[in-house]
């Protein structure tokens, strides 16, 4: 707040506003409605707004990557119209995208050059590289520089995208659910880094979902509700469950009061005391399982643990600790080196997805666009996937039961509610949060006996993300295992019954969340045993 | 990103517009460029289409069944490329696959058997080839990692020189060395329209797309092999077995290229036969190529460009003879050639959005005159 007087100053001129905006998709959906929006320099503002809302709409016009269908947006340094992202850069606006938007065959370094040279010149890749080594200890966002990016974990490639834009000199800075894959330390780091451009002068959005970081880091918040702008606040003149309340409206919804109720962002612990007691037999066995990595040679060392029936077995620690190896292995898409692993004594490694699939297992991808849907497909097409073989969605000869495989996804649609114009929508045209509702709304359909699961409610709006919390405890107690693996440790405390810290690879211990302190848990997540 | 990239354009265009229209405008685009050449050229372009489009669509006596009769071979051979694109596969091996399906087919003169079954048999035997040759590469693919652009191209050629010795000394006929034995009547295609080219394989042509329609998009064996297509790490994660999609694609491709063969030997008067140098079957796979990509890879978009592409081939034998300064045909594959490089081409492609732009614009100019705009 030390420079609350100079940002006072400098409000009068603005970087960027945006003039009766109104974007309305091919297929008749209006996401933004008729929002007018001023961003000034010197200023971190909040768009908040319920999964489906229009923020990833509002910013790409914002950026000048999507055209708005009316209204428009200007700026003092003139017309804000690009064809690309890398000339929206060259004007001095540079977005954080929702989904990367990096080469995966690229290292990190060669997808930082990429977005600042011209296409023909060749690659400054030395000098590159010692700029993000610095940006790196700067802004205390640590990635492996010399491996494809494909090869990383989400978390990581969320690094790498927002390092990507913070290497480049801009005036505004858009980062669209920036923090949705990083653990607390890091989102802390990032919003250091945030604070000093903001005394730099720049204009900064921030989206979330996390109200708490909204509290920590904004000066304004702007509230988005079915793509109009209901909201345009200070940050200090509102509390948290007035913004709630905003973004799900006044109507009273069941969804909308547990949105409100929670917006303390405390999420209610659910763990079932006494677990030990209370859980049931063993389901998922691992023992002494040791699983190559992309980028190194082994990213799992060793690892035994058991998840039982009627609990949740949660595993915290930064992404790309060897989490992703870990799932991959337990799910069949990656081949282990060594150890054991059952399900109900059955054993899993070398098995296909399917065949573990039919043992009972449920598995919600840390990486929805690369291994949850296949984006141009329809809802329907994406909501039997991996279940395309059963008997209710397919009748004789292989035909598909298309009528049953509608209403499967009406049902889906309706309990989960996902925003979409139809079973017959393409899933590349949900919003984020939506896209994750349709994987997780089809894995937990099911009904297995263990879920396993990665980032369940990454991107999912607070409303969302308590219904989804819900339907897994609720299975716990009925009995069904679940692998919980989060860079939300809130979330990850708050579910789980017990919780692993992972750290290259290895547990750094076990312990019921009740028996475990932030700071310890920082320190662990950090590799010290203290 | 991650979408399989050979699929694009099948779902979104590079331009945003319609991919069907998208196909018009590239149709569009291409007979233009055709007319500036032969403008330049010193022809009358008018004439020629006008000529054009009287031999392709002038009447159902003639020149409609021979347009389609022309069309047939394309529908199959584009068909085979499409199933495989939709697997996430670049298969240039219709080529081949056809030849063999031909020589297959050619063998039933061999056989005695009445009517219906004589043809039934050469059609599987053609079928049975062509799905067979398809497998080398897909077994390459599966088992040393061989990229299927580089073997369908090479196995392409061994099947040519293949085809080429089996007419000239195994299958030739002894009082007709130009050509290989007849096939005889009773597993021949009837001709539809008498005096045409245009036989019944158009049934055998049009009931494979529906077929292959309703395997893709009816089936979870097509659902798995589309799923491969676009996201083989997200169809991996679904339980689908990448091998399979791979196998079955390439088998699938296989056998509408051999039915392609067999159309174009028992189906294809007056010969009735492979005529050696080939040339009732050469560049045929290579044509479907084409008329896939116009046909957006989907079956039904497949059936009109091929009626399309037929038409151009029909039309373009009338055109060249047709006024005192005839075009020649060549010029026909001209027009081909733009159609393919104006769809293939992202950057030509955004003459597209251009355009509708400009139409827009225009007809918004046009507007306010009628007191629509307020
Ligand atoms: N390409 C598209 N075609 C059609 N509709 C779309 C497209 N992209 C987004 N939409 C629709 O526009 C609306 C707003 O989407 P948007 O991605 O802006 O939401 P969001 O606020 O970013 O949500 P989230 O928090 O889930 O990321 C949604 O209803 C979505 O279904
Ligand atoms: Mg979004």
């Amino acid at each position: 707040m030390i420079s609350a007087g100079a940002r006072e100053r400098k409000r009068d001129g603005y970087f960027l506003r945006a003039e009766g905006i109104t974007k309305v998709y091919a297929d008749g959906t209006v996401a933004v409605r008729d929002v007018t929006l001023e961003l000034r320099p010197g200023e971190i503002v909040g768009l908040l707004g319920e999964n489906g809302a229009g923020k990833t709409t509002l910013t790409k016009i914002l950026s000048g990557l999507l055209p708005p269908t009316r209204g428009r947006v200007v700026s003092p340094r003139g017309p804000v119209r690009f064809g690309s992202p890398r000339e929206a850069l060259d004007f001095g606006i540079g977005m954080v995208h929702q989904h990367f938007a990096l080469v995966g065959t690229f290292t990190a370094v060669e997808n930082v050059a990429l977005s600042h040279e011209r296409p023909l010149a060749p690659l400054a890749l030395a000098a590159t590289r010692a700029g993000l080594e610095r940006l790196m200890a700067e802004s205390g966002l640590k990635v492996p520089l010399d491996v494809p990016v494909e090869k990383l974990a989400v978390g990581e490639q969320q690094r790498v995208e927002i390092l990507k834009v913070l290497s480049r000199e801009v005036e505004l800075l858009i980062l669209d659910e920036p923090t949705s894959v990083l653990t607390p330390l890091e989102v802390d780091e990032l919003f250091a880094f945030l604070r000093r451009l903001r005394g730099e002068g720049k204009s900064i959005v921030l989206i979330t979902h996390k109200l708490r970081e909204v509290g920590a880091i904004t000066d304004r918040v702007v509230v988005l509700r079915k793509g109009a702008l209901v909201g345009d606040v200070r940050t200090a003149d509102v509390t948290k469950e007035e913004l709630a309340q905003l973004m799900v409206g006044r109507a009273v919804g069941t969804r909308a009061a547990r949105a409100v109720e929670l917006s303390t962002e405390e999420i209610p612990a659910h763990a079932a005391h006494g677990a030990a007691a209370a859980r049931g037999p063993g389901v998922l066995h691992v023992e002494g399982l040791t699983v190559p990595g992309d980028t190194k040679p082994v990213a799992v060392h060793d690892l035994s643990f058991d998840v039982y029936a009627g609990e949740i077995f949660g595993i915290a620690g930064v992404e790309g600790n060897g989490q992703s190896e870990l799932v991959e292995a337990l799910t069949g898409l990656r081949p282990a080196l060594k150890g054991t692993a059952t399900i109900h004594g059955r054993n899993i490694l070398g098995l296909d997805p399917r065949q573990i699939y039919r043992l009972g297992v449920a598995h919600i991808p840390e990486d929805r666009w690369r291994l949850g849907l296949v984006l141009p497909f329809t809802l329907a097409e994406n909501a039997i996937l991996g279940v395309h073989r059963w008997p209710q969605f397919r009748g004789p000869f292989s035909v598909l039961r298309w009528g049953k495989i509608h209403a499967h996804v009406r049902s889906l649609i309706e309990r989960f509610e996902i925003q979409a114009t139809g079973p017959g929508a393409p899933a590349r045209s949900l919003s984020g949060g939506n896209q994750q509702k349709l994987i997780v709304g089809r894995e937990l359909a099911k009904d297995p006996a263990i879920v396993i699961a990665s980032q369940p409610t990454r991107g999912l709006d607070v409303g969302a993300a308590q219904y989804i919390r819900d339907i897994l405890v609720e299975m716990r107690d009925r009995g069904r295992a679940i692998l919980l693996v989060s860079a939300d440790l809130d979330e990850v405390l708050a579910l789980s019954d017990r919780v692993a810290i992972m750290y290259e690879g290895r547990f750094m211990g076990v312990a019921r969340p009740e028996e475990l302190s932030r700071e310890r848990i920082g320190m662990l997540m950090g590799g010290v045993r203290g | 990103m991650r979408e399989g990239r050979l699929l694009r354009g099948v779902h979104r265009t590079h331009t945003g517009v319609h991919p069907a229209l998208e196909s018009v405008l590239a149709a569009i685009l291409g007979l233009l460029v055709g007319a500036v050449i032969m403008l330049l050229w010193g022809y009358d372009p008018w004439q020629a289409y006008w000529a054009l489009l009287k031999g392709a669509f002038g009447g159902f006596g003639y020149e409609i069944p021979t347009s389609v009769a022309r069309g047939v071979p394309l529908i199959l051979t584009a068909l085979t490329f499409s199933i495989c694109l939709r697997a996430g596969m670049f298969n240039i091996g219709a080529e081949g696959q056809m030849y063999v399906g031909a020589a297959a087919a050619v063998t039933v003169a061999y056989l005695r058997l009445p009517y219906p079954w004589h043809l039934l048999v050469g059609v599987l035997l053609a079928a049975a080839a062509g799905a067979i040759w398809s497998l080398g590469p897909a077994l390459l693919k599966l088992t040393r990692g061989v990229s299927e652009v580089i073997s369908t191209i090479m196995f392409n050629w061994i099947s040519r020189f293949l085809v080429f010795y089996l007419v000239a000394y195994v299958l030739v006929d002894p009082r007709q060395a130009q050509r290989t034995v007849r096939i005889p009547f009773s597993a021949r295609f009837p001709i539809l329209v008498p005096g045409t080219d245009l036989s019944a394989a158009v049934y055998m042509a049009l009931g494979f797309a529906l077929l292959v329609y309703f395997l893709l998009w009816h089936t979870a064996v097509g659902y798995e092999v589309r799923a491969a297509g676009l996201n083989p790490t997200a169809a991996r994660y679904g339980g689908i077995s990448i091998r399979r999609t791979v196998l079955l694609s390439f088998a699938l491709g296989g056998v509408a290229a051999g039915l392609a063969g067999a159309a174009t030997t028992m189906g294809l008067p007056p010969t009735y036969a492979i005529i050696s140098g080939l040339p009732d079957l050469m560049n045929l796979g290579f044509d479907g190529m084409a008329v896939a990509m116009v046909g957006r890879n989907h079956p039904i978009g497949i059936l009109f460009a091929a009626l399309f592409f037929g038409g151009l081939n029909a039309g373009g034998r009338v055109m060249q003879f047709y006024g005192e300064n005839p075009v020649p045909l060549e010029m026909v594959r001209v027009v081909m050639g733009t159609i393919v490089l104006a769809m293939a081409i992202p950057e030509l492609v955004r003459i597209f959005p251009a355009l509708v732009r400009a139409g827009r614009a225009l007809v918004r100019r046009a507007g306010p005159a009628q007191g629509e705009e307020a």
